[in-house]
């Protein structure tokens, strides 16, 4: 429920498997089918030349060195800093504030509650909980809106929906206490902490 | 930072709600988008240290550009045809790899649980309707599949009376497999465990709904 650009990751991520895929079965194919070797001589020997007349129709006067090569390195800088912007904008997306409401009583102003009210407030309310192992609540900004999102890791064996139930009754009260109602995913999950704990006995 | 306006979308829960829990559910392939990432910064760096040092009129670093271009355009020549074939292989290993997960669905290993919680229907199970916010309308519940057959093996082992070690339950998509492996000499009765498990996973509700499957293995286990 983070802003993850998923649609970018697989439009991206699909290019460069193309990509590769490409020239691994070009590699492959040269490697074998001797007309494809012809092929290849033929077509990357014109490319190499129109590329050879580039890089000497843009040398610096009287120098040797053309600029063409620095216009590649900036292009390949430019590349390196929107790889870096792409990985920036992986699982972003947390949030500061649960409500921010105009309130229309007799004081003029806004309304703010800080997300850290329902992170605080349900994570004490499950900590001393004997069947999980533990619990993280995180306040996310899905299209402006704030939504709260609680992931459980509840010891092996803990029945999920009895356990969805009663953090269910949780969240209804604290959307009482705010006296609005936020979006909450509840994700129960297993990890490492659930997987070599003990086993929840009793229940 | 978030002075969104929240008020005005508060009427349009339900798409909202959809759209988290399709996240949840499938993978955002950020790990993926991030060796990808790395692989092009790794090779664009590579290609800005020789274009910068070729542009201040420097030596080559590894290999100067052009040789290494005329090296490719003569390419089955001057390299064994079985590296070659071997390059290229791991090439187009690497490119389906990163194009599957590009193509593929990339569904988690997890289900909703389609409960009432808190109230009314939680959210955006097929069938449900969008319901209004309101303050009837509860949480929504994504469960691993592994937390779901740690409960579903513990009421088969409690059905089957038998211990912790002898029962594994694999839970997949559409389908849900138990095996218990009984005591030696004490049967165990697969009906009862079938009915013990189907009872579970009906007070789960899960979406997509599995199938139950009980495989009692016909070798017993000894002093267990």
């Amino acid at each position: 429920m983070n802003s993850t650009p998923t649609l970018l990751n697989r439009i991206l991520i699909g290019i460069l498997g193309v990509k590769l895929l490409a020239v691994g079965l070009l590699l492959m194919l040269l490697a074998t089918v001797p007309a494809v070797a012809t092929w290849w001589h033929s077509w990357a020997g014109s490319v190499w030349r129109g590329i050879n007349q580039a890089f000497n129709d843009t040398r610096f006067p009287g120098r040797p060195e053309s600029w063409l090569w620095i216009v590649i390195a900036v292009a390949l800088l430019v590349l390196i800093g929107l790889m870096v912007a792409w990985i920036a904008q992986q699982g972003k997306g947390r949030s500061n504030l649960l409500v921010v409401e105009y309130d229309p009583g007799s004081v003029d102003g806004d309304v703010r509650i800080g997300g850290g009210v329902a992170e605080q407030a349900l994570k004490h309310a499950l900590g001393e909980r004997p069947d999980l192992a533990g619990a993280t609540v995180v306040t996310y900004d899905v299209h402006g809106r704030p939504a709260v999102k609680v992931k459980l890791q509840p010891r092996q064996g803990v029945a999920p929906h009895l356990l969805a139930a009663e953090v269910a009754a949780l969240v209804t009260a604290l959307d009482t206490v705010l006296g609005k109602r936020t979006p909450v995913l509840i994700h129960i999950g297993a990890g490492a902490r659930t997987r070599f704990s003990r086993a929840e006995r009793v229940r | 930072m978030s002075s969104a306006p929240v008020g005005k979308r508060s009427a349009a829960n339900g798409p909202d709600m959809r759209r988290i829990i399709y996240r949840e559910t499938h993978s955002p392939r950020a790990a993926v988008a991030t060796v990808a990432a790395v692989l092009v910064m790794v090779l664009a760096a590579y290609g800005l240290l020789e274009a910068g040092v070729h542009a201040i009129g420097q030596p080559a670093w590894l290999i100067e550009p052009q040789v290494a271009a005329e090296r490719m355009a003569a390419l089955p020549s001057g390299i064994s045809p079985v590296l070659l074939g071997v390059i290229g292989a791991v090439l187009a290993m690497a490119g389906l790899f990163f194009v599957l997960n590009a193509v593929l669905p990339g569904r988690r290993a997890r289900h909703l649980l389609n409960g009432q919680y808190g109230g009314q229907a939680s959210g955006a199970g097929p069938g449900t309707e969008d319901l209004p916010a309101g303050p009837g309308n509860g949480p929504s519940v994504v469960v691993d599949d592994e937390v779901i057959a740690s409960a579903l093996a513990r009421s088969a082992r409690l059905a089957a009376n038998v211990t912790p070690e002898q029962v594994m339950v694999v839970v997949s998509q559409r389908q849900v497999i138990v095996n218990v492996r009984p005591t030696s000499g004490v049967p165990v009765d697969e009906t009862s465990v079938l009915a013990a498990v189907q009872e579970e996973l009906d007070e789960m509700a899960l979406i997509p709904a599995p199938q139950v499957r009980i495989n009692v293995s016909t070798s017993g286990v000894i002093g267990a």
